[in-house]
């Protein structure tokens, strides 16, 4: 199933400051969109705005022709789009195979978790060993998950125990865990070590092969451009060039706005 | 009916100066520290109670109410140092040290009560004489105190936080608290100080309004959940504000009071609470709060 | 995982077990505090839900559960309602008050909730005391006890029921906590824009939560109201809602069998305080006792390990 996510005329004005302004694209699913610009350039806020964290000030978000603007975070999650962090946000208290869990049952709802009262007040599992197994079942696919990405050894682990590279599997496993249509990773590579950035990486490729759209903001612009089909730039909440990687790597334009900060 | 709604707003200035004290005493330690003091309240009851009984036993009225004062000062400092200090040592935050103020305002109240019983005990007022009329209102000579004591505490601090190098550090302190403690300005001693204050500042509200009030053993949650609900009133960031919403407070209760009923006096506090959370978290005087 | 849904309801039954046999060979003023214990166990439950795994707080269950006991006293007193339905009626009662107060007081987190829960609660408080057609401040008497047949409920058979509801509600929200639910509470009281992000709604979630706990404070306190067969507003204040969240505290936030434990801490602790203290304080008067309870309580948040505080934000290095 493809969609795609249509961005028109997102602008984001808070107070006096213009954080966006007429910011348009589209990404597909199967491919990797790289946004990219220097400091302050709108990246994160683009996420949050397509995500549902902060309502533009104008402009829509549509996955196919479904509206995303003005839902909730949940919601928007719920129909296909979820994103990961800057910090990694995670469950603390539950464990690694947990917080797997716990997203593919929120998926298995068909989205939003919890349904309605009635349904969801009728406690699911009251040791019933039909519903033990379902929820052993659902450890698995946990397991399974994490093994895809190579970090099957960290299933039994706390959340509080991880490192911080650890902490940025889960939260892209957990990401995962919901098939999402569209899948947005806010700076995924960044405090990580090489071999780290390498299992990223890899699970963005299998990502996109297994049809889901990737955003990828990240400031290693080496590493976003080996991995984006194509790529936006921002530069003070405007886009400024759009194209392929090597396109935009040669675009005078772009390394003009990145006078100050490196390019790759 | 104009002369009575007069007095009622007399009552309420009275009473809501009282308010506004303990508010400021809110404010003062939540800008310090982002701390709610749920036992802010019992300060007010700690020196209420000590002058009363002080000045039973013979002691001057104004001596014993300096003395409580002091008594409430301490009182504040060994909640901050016997609460609040070791448990931030550990890592406790948000939900956890409102468990903690709200234990500290129990265990204060069940020290009063054990100190004290459950007995009202009343305190002369420091000027007797007959009731001041005001524009065809009545006061009586405490009210003077009453109020007299909120001009004082205000100007101090604004003179205090306005005019004073430490003033100035501590509103540095508590709008960049970790650039500040890069610059060696001792956050940790702040805070023990406004604790210190608010406690002098609701201990002070306890002594001048015993003589109008008596000094009960329940008047810490009274005065404490109303001081409370004046400071969100008027911004839990504002002292101006504490002053404001102090006044408003008192005044509502007592003009719904006495043109409704007792009922209301007692839970328009509480609407107004759940109003200003609903509509304007901020407050009166405060600045937008940022999402969560 | 540590322990399966399962154990919680056959933990509570064996509970439940104990208590039946117990209170035939005990006297019969601690069959009454054993009631007592039962009734507060059953509000901290559903406190530990709100509080300690959906992370949130409430400062005013205490009022939930005169909701209760104020529904169950009208509908068996005025309307002669048997008190099995007035029980019930009492759980429905808090709940739909609990669904109204969500609106107002869900929105906000931490600090603002607290006040808002506080606040609600003393409103609560009031309505009861002015309320003429609930009493007002006299309250109501003569409500009737449970009854069975010709059997009216003497002491221990209210002893027995208060710890069958217990068990009930140890079954209900053990098997709530270990499943998926259970899992999502956590997500949510970590953070909710982590647990929005995988679909999971904060909102609707910390709604079912509240409401269930109103339910398990509204049974209490229909319980109660047969139980002590007179009711007045000062029973359901705040210091009630304090001691509630000492309960939680005490025996633990994010556990269930920490209910039941608090509980019966706080009211033996109460009862060995009253009678101890006067003799060496003779001016201590009043619920005196808050002093230690309070102090505990401090204690309890200072020197927890982890637990507490790791679950309440605790600074990340």
């Amino acid at each position: 199933m493809s969609a795609t996510l249509a961005v028109r005329d997102i602008t984001m004005r808070f107070g006096g400051v213009v954080a966006l302004e007429d910011v348009s694209f589209q990404a597909e699913s199967g491919r990797v969109l790289g946004i990219m610009g220097p400091n302050g350039a709108g990246k994160t806020t683009l996420f949050n705005v397509i995500s549902g964290v902060q309502k533009p000030t104008r402009g829509t978000v549509a996955l196919g022709d479904r509206v995303l603007t003005g839902r909730s975070v949940a919601a928007i999650a719920g129909s296909g789009v979820t994103r990961t962090f800057q910090t990694p946000m995670m469950f603390w208290g539950l464990d690694v195979r947990e917080s797997i869990a716990c997203a593919l049952a929120a998926h298995e709802f068909g989205g939003i978790f919890p349904p309605n009262p009635l349904r969801s007040l009728v406690p699911s599992g009251f040791g019933w060993p039909a519903r033990r197994a379902a929820d052993a079942a659902l450890r698995e696919r946990a397991d399974a998950l994490l093994a895809t990405m190579g970090i099957a050894e960290l299933a039994a682990r706390p959340t509080e125990s991880l490192s911080f590279g650890e902490e940025r599997f889960l939260e892209l496993a957990r990401a995962l865990a919901i098939e999402p249509m569209m899948l947005l990773l806010d700076e995924p590579l960044s405090g990580l070590n090489p071999d780290e950035v390498e299992i990223v990486l890899q699970t963005i490729v299998r990502a996109r092969d297994a049809g889901i759209g990737v955003l990828l903001v990240e400031h290693a612009v080496g590493e976003l451009l080996s991995v984006a089909d194509r790529v936006v730039v921002l530069d003070h909440g405007r886009k400024i060039a759009e194209g392929t990687a090597r396109e935009v790597a040669a675009d005078p334009v772009v390394i003009d706005a990145y006078i100050g900060d490196e390019l790759g | 009916m104009i002369a009575a709604l007069w007095q009622y707003v007399l009552a309420g200035l009275v009473s809501g100066a009282i308010y506004a004290l303990v508010a400021a005493g809110f404010v003062l330690i939540y800008q310090v520290t982002g701390i709610i003091n749920f036992a802010q309240g019992e300060y007010v009851m700690i020196g209420a109670m000590t002058a009363a009984s002080l000045a039973s036993a013979g002691m001057p009225p104004l001596e014993a109410g300096a003395i409580a004062i002091v008594v409430a000062a301490v009182a504040g400092a060994l909640s901050y140092v016997l609460a609040i200090r070791p448990a931030r040592a550990r890592g406790a935050a948000g939900v956890a040290l409102i468990f903690i103020t709200l234990g500290l305002d129990v265990a204060l109240r069940g020290l009063g009560l054990i100190v004290w019983g459950t007995n009202p005990l009343s305190l002369n007022a420091f000027w007797t004489g007959s009731s001041i009329a005001i524009f065809g209102g009545v006061i009586q000579p405490q009210a003077l105190w009453v109020l007299g004591a909120d001009v004082l505490v205000f100007a101090l601090l604004y003179v205090f936080f306005q005019r004073t190098y430490a003033g100035t550090a501590v509103r540095a302190a508590v709008a960049s608290p970790a650039i500040a403690s890069t610059f060696g300005i001792p956050l940790r001693t702040f805070a023990f100080w406004s604790f210190v204050a608010a406690a002098a500042i609701g201990g002070l509200g306890g002594v001048v309004i015993a003589p109008i009030t008596s000094a009960t053993y329940d008047m810490g949650l009274t005065f404490g959940l109303a001081g409370f609900v004046a400071a969100v009133l008027g911004g839990l960031e504002s002292l101006p504000g504490a002053l404001v919403g102090g006044f408003v407070l008192g005044i509502a209760e007592k003009v719904s009071g006495g043109l409704i009923s007792t009922g209301w006096e007692q839970g328009i506090g509480f609407l107004i609470l759940v109003l200003v959370l609903l509509l304007r978290p901020q407050g009166l005087l405060g600045r937008a709060v940022r999402q969560a | 995982m540590p322990r399966s849904a399962a154990s919680y309801a056959i933990g509570g039954f064996v509970l439940f077990a104990v208590v039946a046999i117990a209170v035939w060979f005990i006297p019969p003023y601690y069959t009454g505090l054993i009631t007592l214990v039962g009734i507060y166990a059953l509000v901290t439950i559903g406190l530990n839900l709100f509080m300690g795994y959906a992370g949130q707080v409430s400062l005013g269950q205490a009022a939930f559960v005169g909701v209760g006991a104020y529904t169950s006293a009208v509908l068996t007193v005025k309307l002669q309602w048997s008190p099995w339905l007035g029980l019930v009626a009492g759980g429905i009662g808090a709940a739909i008050v609990a669904y109204v107060l969500s609106f107002v007081a869900l929105r906000l987190r931490e600090n603002l909730l607290a006040l808002a829960t506080l606040a609600l609660g003393i409103v609560i408080n009031v309505v009861f005391n002015q309320w003429d057609f609930v009493g007002g401040s006299s309250g109501f008497s003569s409500i009737p006890s449970f009854a069975i047949g010709r059997f009216t409920f003497d002491l221990r058979a209210h002893a027995i029921l208060s710890w069958l509801l217990v068990a009930l509600g140890l079954a209900f929200a053990g098997a709530l906590v270990r499943s998926n639910y259970g899992r999502s509470m956590i997500a949510i009281s970590a953070g909710e824009l982590g647990a929005a992000s995988v679909g999971i709604d904060a909102l609707r979630l910390k709604r079912q939560t509240f409401v269930l706990s109103a339910i398990y404070a509204g049974l209490a306190g229909g319980v109660y109201a047969s139980y002590q067969t007179y009711i007045d507003p000062t029973s359901f204040g705040f210091l009630l809602s304090v001691n509630f969240v000492l309960m939680s505290v005490i025996g633990g936030l994010r556990s269930l069998w920490g209910a039941p434990l608090g509980a019966a801490i706080v009211v033996a602790l109460t009862q060995v305080l009253q009678s101890v203290v006067p003799i060496v304080i003779p001016s201590a008067r009043g619920d005196f006792q808050s002093f230690f309870l309070g102090a505990i309580l401090i204690a309890m948040l200072v020197f927890l390990p982890k637990g507490l505080v790791s679950r309440f934000g605790e600074a990340r290095a």
